[in-house]
């Protein structure tokens, strides 16, 4: 099990920053189609045509890089392919959530606490092999803050 | 409500525990590949549930603008960019920037929009959120 002590660069923070922003683009178009053909169809038709995109992406990739130059990796354990399926189950819990008394708000907000909890023990104990990461005080407090504002935001426009 | 409760969170859990299996898998591929197989696999998985379920293909369906479709493109690059970073940053740090990124860019958009309600409130959860971003940089 190795350990990772590096921080975010500049780099990261702007790459996943932006992810989240692509996120909420995402969230809003997913929504849309959800709105017209419901939660399922939805997150169906964003898979299918997900998958349709990463192959087109890889294709242009491989046209841009000659072969042969990589060095072997070990290989994957087969659970390692099955993301796919919790994120899939995931729309299936959300469809029923914000249909609740929890609605948007409550499924958002439970929902934060479900990945703060879950990534602070993988990073804790290395889960499913990635590297195990110690979180110190100042971690704890970043986290603090970042899920505090999130709440505000999310109860506020709730 | 008890098991709305547990189904939130477990769906949040979900969430996570999806981007460090595909931080894995990118780890013996890249990122590209584990996005690509993400989406594969919840493909079909979706497709088996819709055919004994129903509902694969609703009334009124194609009635989404055309650009909502955009959706899964977007999602493709947000699993690839999520699966390369968990691996660099660890995966609380990647939650919670990427957390923060979605809820600063859903106060902006919202504002764009003219919703302008809640302002103070919003523009407080933002500073916070920046704050905690700045916490993330900050050397030992």
């Amino acid at each position: 099990m190795s350990r990772a002590q590096t921080r975010p660069s500049p780099l990261h923070i702007f790459l996943a920053f932006g992810s989240g922003g692509l996120l909420t683009l995402m969230v809003d178009f997913n929504g849309l189609v959800a709105f017209h053909g419901g939660a399922m169809y939805s997150s169906w038709v964003a898979h299918g045509t997900g998958t349709i995109a990463a192959i087109a992406f890889l294709a242009l990739m491989r046209l841009r890089t000659a072969p042969g130059e990589t060095a072997p990796k070990p290989a994957a354990p087969l659970w390692a392919y099955l993301g796919g399926v919790s994120g899939a189950i995931t729309v299936m819990l959300t469809s029923i959530t914000v249909n609740s008394a929890l609605a948007l708000s409550g499924t958002l907000a439970l929902g934060l606490a479900g990945q703060v909890l879950f990534s602070l023990a993988a990073d804790r104990w290395g889960l499913f092999g990635l590297p195990q990461r110690i979180p110190k005080i100042r971690d704890f407090g970043a986290v603090a803050l970042i899920f505090a504002g999130s709440l505000i935001i999310i109860f506020a426009n709730g | 409500m008890t098991l709305a409760i547990l189904y939130a969170l477990l769906a949040g859990i979900l969430v996570s525990l999806s981007r460090q299996l595909n931080g894995r898998l990118a780890l013996s591929t890249t990122a590209l590949i584990a996005s690509f197989w993400n989406h594969i696999v919840g493909f079909a998985l979706l497709t088996v549930l819709g055919l004994i379920l129903g509902g694969l293909w609703p009334q009124g369906a194609l009635d989404a603008p055309w650009y909502a479709y955009l959706g899964g493109t977007i999602g493709v690059i947000f699993v690839a960019s999520g699966s390369w970073l968990i691996a660099r940053i660890g995966a609380i740090n990647t939650a919670m920037l990427v957390i923060g990124g979605q809820m600063i860019f859903g106060v902006l958009f919202d504002t764009l929009r003219g919703n302008t309600d809640n302002l103070v409130l919003n523009l407080l959860g933002v500073a916070l959120i920046i704050a905690g971003m700045a916490l993330t940089q900050k050397r030992s």
